[in-house]
């Protein structure tokens, strides 16, 4: 199998909607600190530049964020002190606590998920669902550069040849809703090119194709497998309610019933599945250079 | 086999006084390649997009065109391919593989043969190790190149090709052409090709085919064709060096290729040579530009473009800078207009500092910068608004620009666009003129155009510094030429010493003359010196 970053866009996808369809759902405890301690793993692992500034800012997030809730909720049967005559439970802390962390390891999640989904793979997902978007979107992003780079060159010729960048605001701003105005000619004007390009190599005689470097392999499929059988087995037990957990007025215990356990194992696994692939790439480097 | 069959097609643009294309016939083996040549506005461009349903303009059309023995209209989008002249905007999406695939897609093809496909093309073409890369970090020549492939991987059994090589420099043009001519040899696949750049085209095609105002005025095997237009000048300038030769000297047989004109100038004598024009050179002239040991580079951490470099402009002379790709030519001649700044060294405008300018007083009756994209200088919707912009009165100008006054500067051909911007420069009254690639796409008449203005400007005291690929236009109108490499200038001379003494980076001229006659660099001037000499007595 390859490491969990070279799977289809498509399967990548999928399990980024369990792991955090999942979480967000269930406040369960163990369930969330699953899932935070797998989602800050990741991190680790795929971030190459190790920086710590994102780790510090999303802990200061998390103390902000499980701060508010026993602040402004006083639910609860077991007080710890009271402000202003206001009294601060440990339900509605703890209730804050893993609320933050919920969010926090979503925010991970969603911070891995665009490290690793780079454009042309959104694009390969894009052109599964409509063939029409993946290639207005592939457009644009060629286009963009491009006009970027034209605005640029016609401001250096026009500052070489003097004659808007005054040395007043008036003129040159001017000069700018000039440029502004010859892009919008100019695009409309390579458009015309591109159109004909397009309509020259066929586009619109039939029914299109959409083409792309990603195919699904036999990894993915197992990849895929290991990913829904754990979320079936966490969703069953949270509809059985195996995995309820009440917080208001006092805390319900922690279940530990064979389906809630199996739901944590299998939550386990889903949430660390990515690192172990990427972790083991490395060993298996690392050991066929030992070979060597 | 017969391809291709036109007889007798008209065409007329809507609203337009008088047809496009007049009475055309000629038809194309199956394998051939076919140049096709004429002035800017002659056709060509019409007749080509005829020959491709999906782009045939609209308009009034009779006679026919037949593709393999078929009416041209039912032919499908992936039987004929077409590449235009524009690199950039002929590309669709913003990735290699993803553009060589985009014509497959269209026509409803499965994955598995669509990577097969694009995978032998990207092999064929040797652009394997690109095919995963933005189009937005390729060159203008492997732009081109992904245009050509993108339109082979149809497998077209016609190949049209609309100037290709315009906005290419000559070593990236000659590559896509002989690409070009591989494709046709390889798979015996018929081809078309519009071109200005017929002293590459010419001596590889199997048949020329001229048109002038809307008609054909020759189409045959090139020699023949050429024989033919010994008179025409407009469209002799623009042949090859050895054709030109002929032309001048009327010769029977005309000389196509290097190797055909160097046997034809061995039959001439050269005992006699050419009055040497000694111009005072040698005396103290002002200069104009120089630069003083000028370093540049990009980013801190970036290599330098410009190491140590040092040279002069004098007044009142064309001082023409060649060099290849990435030499660092127009990164000097942005330096000098101050638009990037050197992070060591100095460089003088009229013996002034350019530092010392301040508030545009460079940019003032001093000093002015044409870019190589021309388009880049119009910012209205009409020419008259561009000059009146730019505070130009029309009447003094040196050239003839009233007919073209209530046009969109877009609008214009290649040659016209140059003049628009020239008029609009010429209003700053600058006495320093840089001009970066000004025959950039441009046919052989506009060229001379160029050259004779340009002449005309330093005679009326202007100073003139080009950066050019173009030895042919350097060879003709510089006073001196300079060559640049890895970031300063290597060697100056005049162009007859410069041209004389580089045996590769020199005119097809004096490659052709070369050992045989001193210092012939122009068609012009081999032409003349063959004439003083006389045959050699056993050629009589």
């Amino acid at each position: 199998m390859r490491g969990f970053r070279e799977l289809n866009p498509a399967v990548i996808a999928v399990y980024y909607l369990c792991v955090i369809g999942t979480a967000m759902f269930i406040m369960h405890p163990v369930i969330i600190t699953l899932s935070l301690v797998g989602a800050v793993t990741l991190y680790i692992t795929i971030d190459k530049k190790r920086k710590a500034g994102l780790h510090i800012s999303f802990f200061l997030l998390f103390l902000i964020l499980a701060v508010i809730n026993p602040i402004w909720y006083h639910n609860g049967v077991t007080v710890l002190f009271v402000v202003n005559d206001s009294p601060i439970t440990l339900e509605a802390l703890l209730y804050g606590v893993f609320a933050a962390a919920m969010i926090i390891s979503v925010l991970y999640r969603f911070r891995t998920f665009s490290m690793i989904m780079t454009a042309d793979k959104l694009m390969y997902i894009f052109g599964k669902l409509s063939p029409k978007i993946s290639l207005i979107l592939s457009m644009a992003l060629r286009y963009i550069p491009l006009m970027r780079k034209q605005t640029e060159k016609v401001r250096s010729t026009q500052k070489a040849l003097g004659i808007y960048r005054g040395d007043n605001i008036a003129d040159t701003l001017k000069g700018e809703i000039r440029i502004f105005s010859i892009m919008a000619t100019w695009s409309l004007e390579n458009g015309i090119i591109t159109a004909d390009s397009m309509e020259a190599r066929g586009y619109g005689a039939q029914r299109r194709t959409s083409f792309s470097l990603f195919r699904l392999k036999v990894s993915d499929a197992v990849f895929l497998v290991l990913c829904l059988i754990p979320t079936a087995i966490v969703i069953t037990a949270a509809v059985m309610g195996e995995t309820d957990m009440t917080y208001y007025p006092a805390l319900s215990a922690v279940t530990a019933s064979p389906p809630a356990l199996a739901s944590y194992i299998s939550y386990g696994i889903l949430s660390f599945l990515p690192s172990i692939l990427e972790w083991k790439e490395v060993l298996r480097w690392k050991y066929l250079i030992s070979k060597i | 086999m017969e391809i291709l069959n036109i007889k007798d097609l008209s065409f007329t643009y809507p609203l337009a006084a008088s047809p496009a294309l007049r009475d055309i016939s000629f038809s194309v083996n199956e394998g051939e390649f076919i140049a096709l040549c004429g002035a800017t506005g002659s056709g060509k461009s019409t007749l080509l997009r005829m020959l491709k349903p999906e782009l045939s303009p609209l308009g009034e059309k009779s006679g026919s065109i037949s593709f393999k023995a078929r009416p041209i209209d039912t032919a499908k989008p992936s039987e004929t391919g077409f590449v235009m002249q524009d690199p950039d905007h002929q590309i669709v999406t913003d990735k290699v593989w993803h553009e060589l695939a985009f014509g497959l897609e269209n026509m409803g093809m499965p994955h598995s043969a669509i990577a097969r496909k694009t995978a032998e093309m990207a092999s064929y073409f040797g652009i394997e190790d690109k095919f995963e890369s933005s189009i937005s970090e390729l060159s203008g020549g492997q732009k081109q190149l992904i245009n050509l492939a993108a339109v082979m991987v149809t497998e077209p059994e016609l190949l049209i090709l609309d100037e290709p090589t315009a906005q290419l420099d000559p070593i990236t043009a000659s590559e896509l052409i002989n690409t070009v001519k591989k494709i046709n040899r390889d798979l015996s696949l018929t081809v078309i090709i519009a071109e200005h750049r017929l002293e590459e085209v010419i001596p590889i095609c199997d048949k020329l085919l001229v048109i002038e105002n809307g008609t054909v005025l020759a189409f045959g095997k090139p020699e023949d064709v050429l024989k033919q237009l010994y008179g025409y000048s407009e469209i002799m300038c623009g042949m090859p060096a050895a054709a030109r030769i002929s032309a001048l000297l009327g010769e029977n047989e005309c000389a196509l290729s290097v190797t055909q004109g160097r046997e034809l100038v061995r039959k001439y004598g050269n005992e006699k040579e050419l009055p040497e024009n000694k111009s005072d050179n040698n005396s103290k002239r002002n200069a104009a530009l120089a630069f003083r040991d000028v370093y540049f580079r990009y980013e801190r951490t970036a290599p330098d473009i410009l190491k140590g470099s040092s040279f002069e402009v004098y007044e009142n002379e064309i001082f023409c800078i060649l060099g290849g790709n990435g030499s660092g030519k127009t990164t000097a001649l942005s330096c000098a207009s101050g638009i990037l700044r050197p992070y060591s060294g100095n460089i003088y405008v009229f013996g002034k500092k350019i530092r010392d300018y301040k508030n545009q007083s460079l940019y003032n009756e001093c000093l002015a910068l044409l870019p190589q994209d021309i388009m880049t200088v119009f910012l209205r919707n009409t020419v008259r608004e561009e000059l009146d912009d730019a505070g130009a009165d029309i009447s003094s100008l040196p050239f003839d620009l009233t007919p073209h006054l209530g046009k969109h500067p877009y609008d214009l051909s290649g040659g016209e666009r140059q003049l628009a911007a020239l008029a609009k420069v010429l209003a700053l009254k600058p006495k320093l003129l840089l001009l970066d690639e000004p025959t950039k796409g441009l046919d052989a008449a506009a060229k001379q155009r160029i050259i004779s203005l340009l002449r005309k400007l330093t005679a009326d005291g202007m100073t003139i510094v080009t950066v050019t690929h173009d030895v042919e236009f350097a060879a003709e109108c510089a006073d001196r030429c300079a060559l640049f490499f890895r970031g300063e200038i290597v060697s100056t001379a005049p162009p007859d010493e410069f041209f004389s003494e580089n045996s590769f980076y020199t005119t097809a001229a004096s490659r052709i003359t070369r050992g045989h006659f001193r210092r012939a660099v122009t068609a012009q001037k081999a032409a003349e010196l063959c004439k003083l000499n006389g045959l050699k007595e056993a050629c009589v």
